[in-house]
């Protein structure tokens, strides 16, 4: 392999991408778009659920209730009239999600130490927001039934009784449950993607169309080298973007990095040359932008994004689809950069998903260095 | 002038289906995302791995292990002996959280002395957390119940003269009503919206690239030179595709209805009215993408790109009540998320006209708007 | 001395078949160094097609060819080293430069770095784009980028140079210019093998070969053609006539 050809295609690939406004935008627009969208915008986060209170009781005791929902950050309470109808029509046109209804023997029932219910009415259609809402709900009931139970037994003499067992939830990782901390780092790997892939996948197919690659073929140039040089100019903008994420996740957005930065550069390499070698081998083989790019598109991009584990975890699909997200290479990096990220855990448990993006490297590099010769010949 | 329309709109059809690339886009995207949001995404937490660490191995410990594992949300996977084993199951990920009992639990409960519990989370994904923490919490405010109301028994009985007293304790307890989607699917929460995202990508993408192929392959010169009148090969270019995202949206609702047993509680002709008046948006969009595209391509990636801001922030995965202030404001002008509001709306709560009246408006008037602008864009662009 | 060592382009028997398509049928010749060779022919002839093979772009189904002493099927690289190559949509990139085409051809054949500026400035020079270094090829018309492409091909001095089509959708007068470019490269001693579809060029060959259906149906020189078909031919006369000739014998 001659060094000197190998820059010359590097040097020519670099032209064509800062001349192209197409690959531009997407190689620094899109990044920057889907970070503000995910770091500030999108959120998973439960707070501040409308919640409308209908006190039926107008008790002290009641009142001790509603202000403790009024108190919680979870909770922002709808002003208003409260009673059944308000209910249902705010949840109806959903300016509401949750409603409480404290029933009007709610003091009675406390005081002579009976079951008081509580009544939480609930907007289920978006299921998730829904599930964390009532769970918040029900734990505030349930700790200030606690603490009902112990001014009892103070008021009692049984002051020595305490809760039998006290729960410390400890939260590991993302102790303020911020959903930004674990999707921007797996959006690294999405921006990784759409370079890797999408960008790549136009580059062959582009030459072929042009007439271009037919030149190309009659010079010296080998399957090799024309593999290399187009790599290395898409990958230093990947990992240019690689840092740019990385810059803006933790210092704009302040995304905790916990564990070694090094680890971090290694393994978005790896990833970066894999990724980059498939877009290259679709190149390759389709010869036609818009069906490379389509394929792109398909086999790399929409992977990453709803099956990597980015947001939505891998945990909760059907054992089916589990499976088929063994062989998504960005679901092992996605397990890295949460890693690394919010855990700060090491080479020592992430090893194996290492190796896997290794073996993935070197395989598709193989096969595309192959698929070349082929078409070469 | 209605003839040559229909001309142009048979035309389009014919075309439309013999293409590969474009018979491509009227079934691939539906599919695929009734298969990734039907099937795959799913935000329900039903199973919880759960690690055990128990430092004291007493009676008391054992009947704290029972309760959870009878809880069928969890399930124990792995058992930790030390702490580093425990940091390790969570480092791994392999399971989702840690219970830790430390030695002298059940010697402390036996004593009627207040003892602790640890349950160690994973914060990785914040949403599980909070559900698995919720769940674990509940679990333990039950036992606590239960154990106090037997300590109570143990230590008053024979404290009064009258006998003993059965010493009722106060407790709370919440009681929840879901409605709309009574067992919280997150299926019921995606499949509807999958028809605002289907419409969308499939009339915007096949309006602008049909335009854009007759300016590539030089066709539209052709046609320019005939006496047809540029709004009618506006007409002619958006009907068939208004026509082909109509009948989208009948065919994934029947599938919701069908394979994915989402609920219709509402009614059908207001999902079908308000389609009729989403297509006005999504086909003045078509062309207003086929006038800044040059060649397919470039109409398939500019669609692509500018939408996708478009379709993250229309409430489809992630709610809008809780984005910054800021950009809740800016999705007052994304007609996606009134759609969106309304397929919801229709699907699972069965709201009227009464209440999603507003949505409708907004859509009639960015329908139009954007329908008006990008057609004078358009006329411009042909003389 | 064996034939292939003697002469620069040598064909044996070649011939390339495409499934039940056969796009070069048993074709033989030699060209001489310093030749300028034709190959004429309608489209659809064979000419591109024969041209590939010989840059090493195609493999022969049957047959041998030499190109530089080099056989194409077995030592391509070392062919695609001693050629250069222009083709039928003058390969340019639209979006870089004339200098940095330029540059990074003369990367890919490998001119050495002392000799890099030298052959740079020749290019230049005989493609008479000195003054648009800076512009971008996809600005220049059909002429230059004819001109631009032939440039780019002989930057690294090959002896053997093929031209596919080069004077296609070019006007009259750049064409002619173009032609005196050959003209000055084959004095300089290289050989020029070009395909056409333009009879009139076919005048300006040394020596040239008809094809048709794949097959070569008429060899030598531009005289040695018209005088066999009588006084006053024209090459279109000898063209017309020799396919014809073809029709009714393979009839």
């Amino acid at each position: 392999m001659k060094w000197r050809r190998f820059r010359a295609i590097f040097h020519k690939e670099a032209l064509h991408i800062m001349r192209d406004w197409r690959s531009l935008m997407m190689a620094l627009a899109v990044p920057l778009v889907l970070l503000l969208l995910f770091g500030y915008a999108l959120t998973l986060d439960v707070d501040r659920i409308l919640t409308v209170i209908y006190d039926q009781d107008q008790t002290p005791q009641s009142r001790e209730l509603v202000e403790r929902f009024r108190g919680s950050r979870y909770f922002q309470i709808v002003p208003g009239p409260a009673n059944y109808r308000t209910i249902v029509k705010h949840i109806d046109d959903s300016s509401a999600l949750l409603g409480i209804v404290i029933p009007n023997d709610f003091a009675h029932r406390v005081e002579s130490a009976q079951e008081a219910k509580v009544q939480l009415l609930l907007d289920g259609s978006d299921s998730n927001t829904a599930s964390i809402a009532v769970g918040y709900a029900e734990a505030l009931i349930l700790a200030h039934s606690a603490e009902l139970r112990e001014q009892m037994l103070q008021r009692r003499g049984q002051g020595k009784l305490k809760m039998p067992v006290d729960v410390r939830i400890r939260v590991l990782y993302n102790n303020e449950l911020k959903s930004k901390n674990f999707i921007v780092p797996g959006l690294i790997a999405v921006i990784l993607m759409i370079i890797a892939a999408l960008l790549t996948s136009l580059t062959i197919a582009r030459e072929w169309e042009n007439g271009t690659m037919e030149q190309l073929l009659s010079t010296p140039v080998r399957p090799t080298e024309l593999l290399l040089g187009k790599l290395a100019a898409y990958f230093v903008l990947g990992m240019a973007d690689m840092v740019i994420s990385l810059i803006v996740g933790v210092g704009i957005f302040g995304v905790p990095l916990r564990g070694s930065t090094l680890l971090l550069i290694v393994s978005s390499a790896l990833f970066l040359f894999g990724a980059l070698c498939w877009g290259i081998l679709l190149s390759t083989i389709t010869r036609s932008q818009l069906l490379a790019y389509q394929l792109s598109l398909l086999s790399s991009f929409l992977p990453a994004f709803l099956l990597s584990g980015f947001i939505y975890s891998i945990d909760n699909m059907p054992f089916v689809i589990q499976q088929f997200t063994r062989i998504v290479p960005a679901r092992y990096f996605v397990a890295i950069l949460q890693g690394v990220f919010m855990k700060g855990t090491g080479l020592e448990v992430l090893w194996m998903q290492m190796l896997f993006l290794v073996m993935y490297g070197a395989l598709v590099f193989t096969i595309a260095v192959r698929k070349m010769r082929q078409k070469m010949a | 002038m209605w003839e040559r329309v229909t001309e142009i709109v048979r035309k389009e059809f014919r075309q439309t289906l013999r293409e590969p690339r474009m018979r491509g886009i009227l079934i691939g995207p539906p599919l695929l995302q009734m298969i990734v949001f039907g099937f795959a995404v799913n935000l329900d937490v039903t199973q919880v791995r759960l690690g055990w660490m128990d430092l004291d191995r007493s009676v008391e410990s054992q009947e704290i292990r029972q309760r959870f594992v009878s809880n069928r949300t969890f399930v124990i996977t792995a058992e930790a002996g030390s702490e580093r084993e425990a940091q390790d199951l969570l480092d791994r990920g392999t399971v989702q959280g840690v219970v830790r009992i430390a030695p002298g639990f059940g010697a402390d409960a036996r004593g009627s002395r207040q003892t602790e519990i640890q349950v160690l989370l994973d914060g990785a994904n914040s949403n599980t957390a909070a559900i698995v923490g919720n769940y674990a919490a509940a679990v333990i405010s039950t036992r606590n119940k239960e154990l106090l109301m037997a300590q109570q028994t143990r230590k008053l009985v024979g404290r009064t003269q009258n006998g003993p007293i059965l010493l009722r304790i106060p407790s709370v307890q919440p009681e929840r009503r879901v409605w709309f989607n009574p067992e919280l699917k997150s299926r019921n929460y995606f499949v509807p919206g999958i028809i605002v995202n289907i419409i969308t990508l499939v009339t915007l993408m096949l309006t602008a690239l049909s335009i854009v192929r007759e300016k590539e392959i030089g066709t539209m010169e052709q046609i320019m030179v005939t006496p047809i009148r540029p709004i009618e090969l506006m007409l002619g270019k958006t009907i068939p595709f208004a026509i082909i995202g109509f009948l989208q949206m009948n065919l994934v609702t029947l599938i919701a209805l069908t394979i994915f047993r989402v609920p219709l509680n509402g009614s059908y002709f207001l999902l079908a009215g308000a389609s009729c008046l989403f297509l006005l948006s999504t086909l003045g969009a078509g062309l207003f993408m086929s006038t800044i595209s040059d060649t397919q391509q470039q109409a398939m990636m500019a669609t692509f790109f500018f939408f996708q801001p478009a379709f993250m922030l229309s409430g489809f995965a992630f709610p809008l009540r809780n984005m910054p202030q800021v950009v809740q404001w800016v999705t007052y002008l994304n007609p996606l998320r009134y759609f969106m509001e309304i397929v919801r709306g229709v699907f699972l709560k069965g709201s009227g006209l009464d209440v999603l009246w507003s949505q409708m408006v907004m859509l009639g008037v960015f329908g139009v708007t954007i329908l008006f602008l990008s057609a004078q864009r358009f006329h411009k662009r042909l003389d | 001395m064996q034939p292939h060592e003697q002469f620069a382009v040598v064909l044996e028997h070649l011939t390339k078949r495409f499934g039940e398509f056969t796009a070069v049928d048993d074709v033989s010749l030699r060209v001489g160094k310093g030749e300028i060779f034709g190959f004429l022919g309608p489209n659809g002839a064979g000419k591109s097609t024969a041209i590939r093979i010989l840059c090493g772009l195609l493999a022969p189904t049957s047959g041998q060819a030499w190109v530089h002493g080099f056989d194409v099927a077995r030592e391509p690289e070392r062919v695609k080293q001693s050629i250069g190559y222009m083709s039928q949509r003058f390969s340019l990139y639209d979006d870089l430069t004339v200098e940095e085409n330029l540059d990074f051809f003369s990367g890919i054949y490998g001119v050495p770095r002392e000799r890099r500026p030298e052959r740079k400035a020749y290019a230049l020079k005989m493609a008479g784009l000195e003054s648009e270094l800076p512009t971008m090829a996809r600005l220049l018309s059909g002429g230059w980028k004819q001109r631009l492409a032939l440039g780019c091909a002989i930057l690294h001095e090959p002896p053997i140079v093929f031209l596919d089509e080069p004077t296609s959708g070019v006007d009259p007068i750049a064409r002619r210019q173009f032609w005196d470019l050959i003209y000055a490269m084959a004095e300089g001693g290289t050989t020029v093998f070009v395909t056409t579809h333009y009879m009139e060029e076919a005048e300006y060959c040394h020596r040239l070969s008809l094809m048709y259906k794949g097959r070569t149906i008429a060899l030598g020189t531009p005289k040695e053609l018209k005088a066999a078909f009588g006084e006053d031919a024209t090459m279109d006369d000898v063209f017309i006539d020799s396919i014809e000739r073809e029709e009714a014998r393979t009839a």
